[in-house]
């Protein structure tokens, strides 16, 4: 299944082909699980925020052919 | 839109400020002078010295609750406030009973993993409720770097996404309130019903 990923800020040099574009398209095995993909793409352990579909997603969700998953890392300041 | 319906929108309107540093107490001046009557205020921390370089408070202030401070200068801008104050931790147990019936939150808190929380939290338990962030407005880069951008259905961030706090990369007022100018002028936008970015 295909499924777009979009790599925020200082992640996006962790997707597996380099380059400038923040969204690139991954085909992965039927029932991944965004906790997959941060595994296979070796995001680091730091606090992220996740979204599938411009919504709330948990990391154990499953993902579905032609979906959107974003991280974005937030930045400490305030 | 004529501004006395521009006002009266603004006035009725309720925004949930987490955070009230450098971020918070800048937004919420400006929120007031723009005419938003009603505002709540989450921070438990008293003002220090050190926060005097960039945020709403004064020498004589020092040792005062953030909230208490902050709503004394609010209510020398506008008398007629009406100012929820909660001078405490906010966690992912308290959040939504802390920011319930706003029409915009405002993130504005320090720390990566409570901007995270907050983020997570809303999303999942307040998917309607529209959410303003920052990330990214340490240094002294240009301040044209710091924008305003939608990150999810109901979140926008505001910042340069990258400048982190660190040595070399200290918050400044200049570029803090250029962050806090964007994340008001998005909640205002959102307040009347206009898309941020």
């Amino acid at each position: 299944m295909k499924i777009d990923v979009a790599l925020f800020a200082s992640l996006s040099g962790c997707h597996a082909v380099s380059g400038d574009a923040r969204t690139r398209v991954y085909d992965l095995p039927d029932g991944s699980r965004i906790a997959d993909v941060v595994e296979s793409l070796g995001l680091p352990d730091q606090p992220r925020i996740v979204f599938v579909n411009g919504r709330h997603a948990e990391e154990t969700r499953e993902l579905h052919e032609g979906e959107r998953l974003a991280i974005f890392p937030p930045i400490a300041g305030g | 839109m004529p501004e006395a319906e521009l006002r009266s929108r603004l006035g009725a309107s309720r925004v949930a400020i987490i955070g009230c540093g450098g971020l918070g107490s800048n937004v919420a001046a400006m929120l007031v002078r723009c005419g938003v009557k009603n505002l709540t205020l989450v921070d438990s921390d008293r003002v220090e010295e050190g926060n005097l370089n960039r945020q709403l408070f004064f020498r004589d202030q020092i040792g005062m609750l953030k909230t208490e401070a902050l709503a004394v200068t609010l209510r020398r801008i506008g008398p007629e406030l009406e100012l929820d104050m909660a001078p405490i931790r906010v966690t992912a147990d308290n959040l939504v009973e802390l920011v319930r019936g706003a029409d915009v939150v405002v993130e504005a808190v320090d720390q990566s993993d409570v901007k995270a929380m907050i983020v997570d939290v809303v999303t999942r338990d307040l998917p309607d409720v529209p959410l303003v962030v920052a990330s990214g407005l340490a240094g002294y880069d240009e301040a044209n770097g710091v924008r305003t951008q939608r990150l999810a259905e109901n979140v926008w961030v505001v910042g340069d996404m990258t400048s982190d706090v660190r040595e070399g990369h200290a918050l400044l007022a200049s570029r803090v309130m250029v962050a806090a100018a964007h994340e008001a002028h998005a909640a205002v936008r959102l307040l009347l019903g206009c898309d941020p970015d």
